[in-house]
């Protein structure tokens, strides 16, 4: 059909309406991409630089000195550590439990399954900011308040639903006889599980960690919550503090968002398959 | 696959730590906030029952309505003005213009990065003296425009809402997704009959992801709108004078006086605006569609 369609050339209402589309494109992507291109600029700057200057200009030397300092005036080192500690923890600890339940729901028959399948479904729609108060309660009682193991338990349970689901979803679609024929040659449950259904269920399994660890990444209200101490900061509570640390030292504290930032993009840019499909996948159908 | 007698003890075993921290993180809390919404209680002392006095005095708080009148302005902004940009990028990008998915992936970006980190960059850009916003203003001549957007009476609320409402790429992407599923063979019919990309964006696209993607988008959009925290936290922490509060703001600042009661009651009220939004959205789409219905039956009619 897209080859006999004939284009003809662009007039009246099309040719507003072609403008038009542009102009909204653009428009989104400059909205979008300026004022991060802005503060990587101006991170680069000398503060007199950026006080005097057009926000337009850019620096006359590039001051890779305001990375150095981000990094040792915020202890950013420290911070960027515990978010990758605590963020791949509650990955391993989330992905084996979610992985494990998601293969019982999804390969056997049995009495309350359904109801079991259901809360997890139900558990992606909680607002879990409503919350606060039982998780800081609960965290207290199990005397894990201010440690690394009460943020990587509460992140590896509120990860729980969606993981389960994107896990459940691969696991669903792998034959039954694969695993039939495998119990017929007298492979036991662990067997089935480990040297069948786990590997046939990566790609599940990669986007269920991604996603997991994107949202323990960037979790701010949690982490802020359950931990105080200094040295325990994760990166997003770091940030909070910027402000006061860096004073009028703006470009160094703009080199510290940066840095906070790239890790994402990164990330993003690396796995955006995984991270669109986790994202995606749950919003439709939940 | 059947259960074998000898599979049940691996099963639990499987299937436990999962029911356990969803029992213990999802379940009791949710019933926790309810139980402790009619308590007075600071986590220390012994709890007193207090009937629904906490919500009486949460209703007469007007820091507490402020805030639930923000969440609310806030949900509706993102239902309503925030999705549908959404679904206009969406239909165009699922065109697949020269760059598309260069621009899906920018449009993207915010979903990324940390909400925080977020409000940090919008921190910077709203500065009075320093920000970006500010020196547009001043380098197009518009400097009697400037002033300090969050530190505002009038300002800091729309300051506050607006930044991200373009920040349209999440549901444009699930949007997307819906709309490729979508026969082509409807658009070629239509391209046949001579339709230009809007009648049939109009008349094939929208009807089609209407039940489905859009309804999703805009019922996710107001409750994350319900949510906010983040953003208000780190942009002006409720003020000034509370007209930027919202109703999880509230609840935190309450638990940081250890006042468990009220912030349990507001959490409480939270929930309870979040259901009846998704109960509304679901009565308005679904009377929407079958007036489209009745639009298209008499078109019909009159040709």
């Amino acid at each position: 059909m897209s080859e006999t369609r004939l284009r003809p050339k662009l007039r009246g209402k099309e040719l507003i309406l072609a403008i038009l589309r542009w102009i909204l494109i653009i428009f989104f992507a400059v909205y979008t991409l300026f004022p991060l291109i802005w503060l990587v600029v101006s991170s680069l700057k000398t503060n007199f630089e950026f006080l005097a200057g057009s926000p337009f200009a850019l620096p006359a030397k590039p001051q890779w000195v305001n990375y150095t300092n981000a990094l040792t005036v915020a202890g950013l080192g420290r911070m960027l550590f515990n978010s990758v500690f605590v963020g791949l923890s509650a990955t391993v600890v989330n992905i084996i439990v979610a992985s494990m339940g998601a293969y019982c729901i999804s390969r056997f028959r049995f009495k309350g399954r359904e109801k079991i399948f259901t809360l997890f479904t139900a558990g992606i729609l909680v607002p879990l900011n409503a919350l606060m108060v039982p998780y800081f309660v609960i965290i207290t009682k199990l005397g894990l308040i201010n440690t690394y193991g009460g943020m990587i338990l509460l992140y590896t349970a509120i990860g729980i639903p969606m993981s389960t689901f994107l896990i459940r979803g691969l696991m669903d679609s792998i034959p039954m006889e694969l695993e039939e024929a495998a119990y017929i040659d007298g492979c036991g449950f662990y067997a089935r599980f480990f040297h069948i259904i786990l590997p046939l269920s990566r790609t599940g399994i990669v986007t269920a960690a991604t996603f997991e660890f994107l949202t323990c990444w960037n979790e701010f209200v949690f982490a802020n919550l359950l931990v105080s101490s200094e040295k325990l900061r994760t990166i997003q509570v770091g940030i909070r503090y910027f402000t006061n640390q860096f004073s009028t030292d703006y470009v160094s504290m703009y080199a510290a968002i940066v840095i906070s930032i790239v890790p994402s993009i990164v990330g993003y840019i690396l796995f955006q398959e995984q991270i669109i499909a986790g994202m995606t996948s749950g919003a439709v159908k939940g | 696959m059947k259960l074998e007698r000898s599979d049940r003890g691996p099963l639990y075993a499987f299937l436990g730590p999962a029911i356990v921290l969803m029992l213990v993180f999802f379940v009791i809390p949710v019933i926790y906030v309810f139980v402790v919404s009619l308590l007075k209680w600071n986590g220390i002392s012994a709890p007193v029952f207090r009937n629904i006095r906490n919500y009486t005095l949460l209703f007469k708080d007007t820091a507490f309505k402020r805030s639930v009148i923000n969440n609310v302005i806030w949900a509706l902004v993102a239902g309503f003005i925030q999705v549908p940009l959404a679904m206009v990028m969406a239909i165009i990008l699922s065109r697949k213009p020269k760059g598309w998915k260069f621009f899906r992936t920018v449009y993207f970006f915010p979903q990324v990065i940390s909400g925080i980190a977020l409000a940090m960059l919008w921190r910077a850009i709203y500065n009075a003296e320093t920000g970006l916003l500010n020196g547009i203003l001043r380098s197009i001549g518009l400097g009697s425009v400037a002033c300090d957007w969050l530190g505002g009476i009038k300002t800091a609320f729309p300051a506050v809402l607006i930044y991200w409402v373009f920040y349209v790429g999440y549901y444009m992407v699930i949007m997307m997704a819906d709309i490729t599923t979508i026969d082509t063979s409807y658009y070629e019919a239509a391209t046949i009959d001579g339709a230009t990309d809007f009648q049939q964006a109009i008349y094939i696209t929208i009807p089609l992801i209407k039940k489905t993607s859009l309804l999703t988008c805009v019922t996710l959009a107001s409750v994350m709108g319900l949510r906010q925290f983040e953003q208000v936290y780190m942009l002006t922490n409720g003020g000034p004078a509370n007209t930027t509060s919202t109703m999880v703001l509230y609840m935190y600042k309450k638990l940081q006086d250890a006042n468990y009661g009220i912030a349990s009651a507001s959490a409480v009220v939270l929930i309870i605006v979040g259901v009846l939004f998704i109960v509304c959205i679901r009565k308005l789409f679904e009377g929407q569609s079958e007036e489209t219905a009745m639009i298209k039956k008499a078109r019909r009619a009159v040709k």
